[in-house]
């Protein structure tokens, strides 16, 4: 491990990608908590993510996308210090029941498994305060591209 | 506001235009998704902009957007397809990336495998420069109806 790369924690390197991307900016998401197996991120209620308008629902969309941006940082998790762009190659998600209307969400993203080219990586989702009922599950894999020194991607 | 039911009824005859469909739901609002009929069948768009970018320096679509608006695609698309609309809800969506989505505007179309009573079965396919070259293909289950049933889990 270099020194530069001591002087940054998980957390500050999800920030960091998380601030990157600008639709997840724009969804209002925030880093809970990053370690190695693990990151959290949590997603508040937003009426213009409403799918329902109807019940209030914040749309499955909406979900996915925290999902599969918590996924992508479960990996940076893992290979940490390194920082590599993982395209997703597929995402499932079920949707096991709808989050109340002005709750916000949390999820949970743990990358199981990694190898030379893939991540395998499985996400869980619930209302702010209630961890014992999942409104969501995802399953998803992400290929891995390395940045070589010159900060170009290599397959 | 009008009701769901209004809404469709007037699509179907022509007395409103599918936009404002899709305008009546904030998330589509809020992803700038066009609708364009083209005879009977729909064209759904998802313009160029800012906020639908994931990675800034390619730049590229953040795949969770893409993925949202396919899905959103497909429940107008089921809407349309129902004798007594009410919003489907999702329960499963599966998508592959087979392409990078480059920062241009997407378009999505949708095949209805199976309309069951309760469950409906919907392929959406999502391109960019040609229709047979897809970015992303998806396969997506919706509820229907709840009727006769007090659990989700009680699907069959």
């Amino acid at each position: 491990m270099t020194k530069s790369s001591k002087e940054f924690t998980r957390l500050d390197i999800c920030n960091r990608f998380l601030s990157s991307v600008r639709h997840s900016v724009v969804l209002g998401l925030e880093v809970v908590s990053a370690e190695e197996m693990q990151v959290r991120v949590r997603m508040p209620w937003r009426e213009d993510l409403v799918g329902n308008p109807e019940t209030g629902v914040m749309h499955g969309g909406a979900i996915f996308a925290m999902m599969d941006q918590a996924g992508g940082m479960a990996i940076t998790c893992r290979t940490f210090p390194t920082f590599e762009i993982t395209p997703t190659i597929d995402f499932r998600v079920d949707h096991l029941r709808g989050p109340a209307k002005g709750a916000a969400v949390i999820c949970e993203a743990s990358c199981y498994r990694l190898t030379t080219h893939v991540a395998f990586v499985r996400i869980t989702t619930w209302e702010e305060g209630n961890d014992a009922e999942p409104i969501a599950t995802g399953l998803a894999t992400y290929t891995r591209m390395q940045i070589d020194s010159a900060g170009k991607v290599v397959a | 506001m009008k009701t769901l039911k209004t809404l469709i009824d007037q699509c179907r005859n022509g007395e409103a235009t599918y936009q404002e469909l899709v305008d009546h739901v904030p998330y589509a609002r809020f992803l700038g998704i066009q609708v364009i009929p083209q005879g009977e069948e729909l064209t759904f768009v998802l313009p160029k902009q800012d906020n639908v970018v994931g990675n800034p320096t390619l730049p590229a679509l953040h795949g969770g957007a893409v993925a949202g608006f396919m899905e959103q695609a497909a429940i107008i698309f089921i809407l349309l397809q129902m004798g007594e609309p009410r919003v489907p809800k999702t329960i499963d969506f599966t998508i592959d990336y087979l392409r990078a989505g480059l920062f241009r505007d997407t378009f999505a179309e949708c095949r209805i495998t199976r309309l069951g009573r309760r469950i409906a079965n919907v392929h959406i396919s999502a391109w960019q420069k040609q229709r047979d070259e897809p970015i992303t293909i998806a396969r997506a289950h919706f509820l229907l109806s709840e009727e006769n049933s007090d659990q989700d889990s009680q699907l069959a």
